[in-house]
């Protein structure tokens, strides 16, 4: 396991609700443990998830946010002519695209994590987006 | 005869360009987006110029732009690299229009390898042996259309005239099947290539890629440096390359390849080119020409112990040829390995900063790249950040230095398909070669466990 492969899984636990992640490969074991209150207020995190009732609520810490898994350039549409996958004020379900990133001529699905309604889209469509950076908060 | 090169590319072809300006004494002009402004050779460049934002549409495939940059540098000639403009027939033409010199054949050449029906109708008329099928596009009428299929036999290809790389094509294997795929391929043709034309030809089951390498003076002049294997590839991007393609005839080779030469002179070509082949029982077939430097051109600069790049310079200067063909000879061997900044498992890009940067050396070991520790891969271009090129004896020889260099070779910060090479370079079936162009993605369907 070298440095990129875990920074991938500490990427793909932020961009998930995940609290606790462990991965064994080549002899290594990682485990990596979220601590509750990081980045966003446990009251938030308290009334968010309906999808995932059974998920202590103390572990779950995730902002609610759909963050880019990767860097690259946001699109919200799949074209120019179709509309945008999202709209402020729509509910959307875990699994669902609500956008699309383009990185080294490849286009990347983002999808929702879990079920909830689109409160705010925090980019503009085609402008360059780090990983981890939040694309949409979400209620 | 020019003295000064625009290169209108960037990442490590441009800096291999500039290294061939720079052995000839020509002063080098770099064109480069905002993304780009760190690169080493914008450093090392005479002038260079911004000419855009990231995005290549409004920078690298701007062509106003670039002649603007040319115009105001003063700049003799424009090197096109590969991709982006480097097989645009109407930038050829307007380079040449504003007085310059397009390192490259004339646009006409580029507009007939362009068009896939012209192409192939070109070379059966220089004796190249094309796939079968009609060099034609497909007539309106359903049952001619049925009767050509029959013709050629199942299973066929249904192609796009406009197409090339792997994109715009569909494979036929029954009668049933055949008028839908040709609705499809015909409606996608029209939306991405602006050209509705379609071609059908035999399909062929587990053919290898050989391609054969030109070089043509504009003195009539035409050579063929050799062959190489590009068949492990995967969704049709070239993974690993090499020179010469193993097992095949040295006669077999030496035919196609002066028909190949005899073509370059028959359409007046000029520069440096690639004739693609597909070969299956030992029949080789026609299938694109690349009108451009290839990526893959080391393994055979290695082999023929050529400066490709120059050579091709020098011919864009007017200069003769001083070659003969009976000068080229093919020395052991050689592989290519492209470094993509990718996940090794999923593929997935991994565009980002590279913390830690560890290059291979020693004797017959050579690593084209613009990238370094500091340097961050962008996610606006395609993901190549290196080429691991080496060269041994005999192939097996040279398979050994490749695994050498594979495990001195470390790249941190972002992932890279290495891992995806040293598993190759490890693959019993990959030692003894020879693979069709399936291999690979059976076999990373197969999930194998990584050596």
């Amino acid at each position: 396991m070298d440095l990129a492969q875990i920074k991938a899984f500490i990427d793909a636990m932020a961009s998930s609700d995940l609290a606790e992640l462990e991965a064994s490969k080549d002899g290594w074991t990682l485990r990596l443990v979220r601590h509750e209150g990081r980045s966003q207020p446990a009251s938030r995190v308290a009334d968010r998830s309906p999808s995932r009732p059974n998920t202590p609520t103390e572990t779950l810490p995730a902002a609610p946010e759909i963050c880019a898994p990767l860097s690259g350039i946001v699109y919200l549409r799949a074209g120019p002519d179709l509309p945008p996958y999202v709209e402020v004020g729509q509910a959307i379900t875990a699994g669902m695209a609500v956008c699309v990133i383009e990185a080294m001529k490849t286009f990347i699905e983002v999808r929702a994590e879990r079920d909830g309604v689109v409160e705010a889209i925090l980019v503009s469509p085609g402008t360059l987006v780090e990983a981890g950076q939040p694309l949409m908060r979400t209620v | 005869m020019f003295e000064s090169v625009l290169i209108a590319n960037r990442g490590e072809i441009a800096l291999r360009i500039q290294r061939a300006c720079r052995s000839l004494g020509l002063r080098t002009i770099v064109v480069y987006s905002e993304a780009d402004r760190d690169a080493p050779y914008v450093g090392r460049a005479d002038v260079a110029v911004c000419i855009g934002p990231a995005a290549a549409t409004h920078s690298y495939l701007d062509q106003a732009a670039i002649l603007l940059a040319a115009k105001a540098t003063g700049a003799e000639a424009i090197h096109p690299g590969y991709g982006f403009l480097s097989e645009n027939a109407l930038f050829a033409e307007r380079v040449s229009e504003a007085g310059l010199t397009f390192i490259g054949p004339s646009a006409a050449c580029i507009r007939t390898m362009g068009d896939k029906v012209a192409a192939k109708k070109a070379m059966r008329a220089a004796g190249v042996p094309c796939v079968p099928g009609p060099d034609a596009a497909l007539p309106d009428d359903p049952e001619a259309v049925r009767r050509l299929a029959r013709e050629i036999g199942y299973p066929v290809i249904v192609k796009a005239a406009g197409g090339g790389g792997g994109r715009g094509m569909r494979i036929v294997t029954e009668e049933a099947a055949l008028l839908d795929a040709l609705a499809v391929t015909r409606e996608e043709a029209k939306r991405a290539f602006d050209n509705g034309e379609v071609y059908i030809e035999k399909f062929l089951t587990h053919p290898r890629h050989v391609e054969i390498q030109v070089l043509a003076d504009g003195h009539g002049q035409a050579l063929w440096l050799g062959s190489r294997d590009c068949s492990l590839q995967r969704r049709h991007q070239k993974v690993i390359e090499e020179a010469p393609a193993l097992g095949i005839a040295d006669e077999l080779i030496a035919e196609i390849g002066e028909r190949c030469a005899r073509a370059c002179q028959q359409i007046e070509y000029q520069g440096l080119g690639t004739f693609e082949f597909l070969f299956e029982d030992g029949a080789f077939y026609f299938i694109e020409m690349n009108t451009r430097l290839q990526v893959e051109h080391p393994v055979t600069e290695m082999t023929a112990g050529i400066d490709i790049v120059q050579q091709q310079l020098r011919v864009a200067r007017g200069e003769r040829l001083a070659l003969t063909q009976a000068d080229i000879r093919c020395r052991g061997h050689a592989f290519e390995c492209r470094i993509n900044a990718e996940n090794p498992d999923n593929f997935a890009p991994s565009p980002g900063r590279i913390t830690g940067w560890e290059l291979p050396g020693g004797y017959g070991v050579r690593v084209d790249s613009h990238a370094g520790a500091g340097y961050t891969v962008s996610p606006h271009y395609d993901s190549m950040i290196a080429k691991l090129i080496v060269h041994g004896d005999d192939r097996a020889d040279a398979l050994a230095r490749l695994r050498l260099a594979l495990d001195e070779i470390s790249v941190s910060g972002i992932s890279t398909n290495l891992p995806l090479h040293r598993r190759i370079a490890s693959d019993p079936a990959f030692s003894s070669g020879a693979l069709d162009i399936h291999y690979l993605e059976r076999r990373l369907r197969e999930g194998a466990p990584r050596a």
